[in-house]
């Protein structure tokens, strides 16, 4: 048996897949994910555009086996609403065991899941794949980074509900003076802000060197609200050409860790 | 004609307002038909006109009322029929909770009604209150009786008891948002598998180790569709394809206190779906195949 699970390029098993799912509806934004199971990890990524790429990042000590053949590179796009139902066949409220096998290039993702409280049902899942697109490498090792702050994640989105819906940028403003921070939201009559002082309860720790003003769009900023739902806290960092990266890491029972992480770019002054 | 029907025990009228509510969510109209042993509820095909029903409800008066008298249309034919809008009977009933009795009888108000007296007792003194709702019905006359009759259907080939229908439900309602329809394959050997197939995905769940109550094998299959497992006997499987949604809305009843629920599967044609209770009330649905 063990030899010939060797021969597959991928294969894992985790004795619940339901954080796993909580994470992939975090990110949940498009259709389709690339799929890349690398030594350290499992990552999903997902973009909108060329401006917002969202990852879900599932290091490899959550699962009670994870094997990847170090030779090839497994890497796939794949439909992540079929997948998170998938996941989630059982319900939300059953915990359920999960295996997944990806054999060779071309062939199906498949998951076999068995609920943890009744025996006399499984279920498995054939899920095809395809060739993964290109991912955006976002990421400039030349760029500084200008300000990082660490914000309570439920504070935060309740801030981002607040915003007008109808608005399509949002400006943000860091400095060092008070108030370290500023959301400006622009509508068609009206401009709101909101200002943040340091000493708030939301911010937890807050760097920053100089002031900076960014644009970004408003709906590119919603998208991380669930996975804010999901998560204690936040890092948001910026780096000097106004590229944003939030970091969020899932709130779960036990000691082991699963990450989201989203690039959100700016939008350039015209 | 006359009807009239009394209820005074708790736990049947709970059940009584379970069954109801789960019908109306399975369908708009309703129709009841009162007979001198038996109470019957049919839902016909909303879409497409006289149909044969759908839904086949029959509840025995004997365990649920206390007192029971009806006079049908004529000598010969001892039956009464009468058509409404479920919900109405539905949202009617939910003052029974807690209620200490309830009268239902057809009245000739502005229109003919189904009437319901609901005594209710009061949480500060000794009296009580009585609740009335007037539900107007249709009487269906005579020469439409024969499409409210239970369905004819061929002996299913397999009977197989189903996994709880909350488990069921779950399933079935994660895999409609993937596919429409669902194929439901039952084994002589006593597994159950729903599965769905779409362009991305193929998902499968199989149930085993159930209670096949008849086996009518075996199966002749006479095209390459059926896959089986490695040693297991294409002749002692059936399947059929039906509407994942018509499949859903029967789970719903997982409110109505059951102990029997069994799956009839007519190889390809036809999924009968069955609850019966501890007051041998029986509530059988009836899903037609989908055949390319």
């Amino acid at each position: 048996m063990d030899d010939e699970m060797s021969e597959y390029y991928f294969t894992a098993s985790m004795d619940s897949g339901k954080t796993l799912c909580s994470l992939l509806k975090a990110i949940q934004f498009q259709e389709f994910a690339v799929f890349c199971a690398l030594a350290e990890g499992l990552k999903l990524t997902v973009e909108e555009g060329k401006c917002v790429q969202a990852s879900a990042y599932v290091p490899a000590d959550n699962f009670t086996e994870y094997h990847v053949r170090s030779d090839v590179d497994v890497m796939f796009k794949i439909n992540i609403s079929v997948l998170a139902e998938c996941l989630n066949i059982f319900g939300s409220g059953e915990e359920s065991s999960l295996k997944m096998y990806y054999r060779c290039e071309g062939s199906p993702l498949i998951l076999v899941l068995q609920p943890q409280s009744v025996h006399n049902v499984m279920t498995d899942c054939e899920i095809s794949t395809q060739t993964a697109d290109s991912v955006l490498e976002l990421r400039d090792e030349d760029t500084s980074e200008v300000a990082k702050l660490v914000l309570k994640a439920p504070a935060f989105l309740g801030l981002l509900a607040d915003l007008e819906r109808s608005c399509d940028i949002m400006e943000l403003k860091l400095s060092p003076e008070h108030p370290n921070i500023s959301i400006i939201t622009y509508g068609m009559q009206d401009r709101s802000c909101i200002d943040m002082p340091k000493s708030s309860e939301m911010v937890q720790s807050f760097n920053c060197t100089h002031a900076v003003t960014l644009k970004y769009q408003l709906h590119h900023i919603r998208l991380i609200m669930k996975a804010l739902a999901v998560s204690t806290k936040v890092v948001v960092r910026c780096s000097s050409n106004g590229l944003l990266l939030l970091q969020l890491k899932l709130e779960k029972e036990d000691q082991r860790q699963m990450f989201s992480e989203f690039y959100i770019v700016p939008l350039l002054d015209d | 004609m006359k009807f009239r029907a009394v209820m005074i025990d708790a736990g049947p009228m709970r059940e009584f307002t379970n069954i109801v509510s789960t019908i109306s969510k399975l369908s708009k109209e309703c129709v009841a038909r009162i007979a001198d042993d038996q109470l019957y509820f049919i839902v016909s095909d909303e879409n497409s006109g006289p149909a044969p029903p759908i839904l086949w409800c029959e509840i025995p008066h004997a365990m649920f009322f206390s007192e029971y008298q009806m006079v049908g249309l004529d000598d010969d034919h001892k039956d009464i029929y009468l058509e409404f809008t479920s919900t109405n009977l539905a949202r009617s009933l939910i003052t029974l909770k807690n209620a200490k009795s309830l009268k239902m009888k057809l009245t000739k108000k502005q229109c003919p009604c189904l009437t319901l007296e609901i005594e209710v007792p009061s949480s500060t003194s000794q009296q009580t209150r009585q609740v009335t709702h007037d539900i107007p019905v249709k009487v269906i006359p005579r020469k439409l009786w024969s499409d409210f009759q239970e369905p004819k259907i061929p002996k299913p080939d397999i009977s197989i008891q189903l996994p709880t229908l909350k488990q069921l439900r779950t399933t079935i309602d994660r895999m409609r948002t993937m596919a429409a329809e669902v194929m439901l394959w039952a084994s002589a050997e006593g597994r159950l598998t729903l599965q769905i197939k779409t362009d991305t995905s193929k998902v499968s769940t199989r149930f085993k180790d159930l209670r096949v109550e008849a086996f009518e094998g075996p199966i002749e299959h006479s095209d390459s569709e059926t896959e089986t497992q490695a040693n297991e006997d294409k002749s002692n499987i059936c399947y059929c394809r039906v509407d994942a949604k018509k499949f859903s809305m029967f789970l719903s009843a997982d409110q109505i206190s059951h102990n029997r629920t069994v799956c009839s599967i007519v190889h390809k044609r036809l999924v009968v779906l069955c609850l019966q209770t501890e007051e041998n009330v029986k509530l059988q649905c009836f899903i037609t195949g989908i055949v390319y």
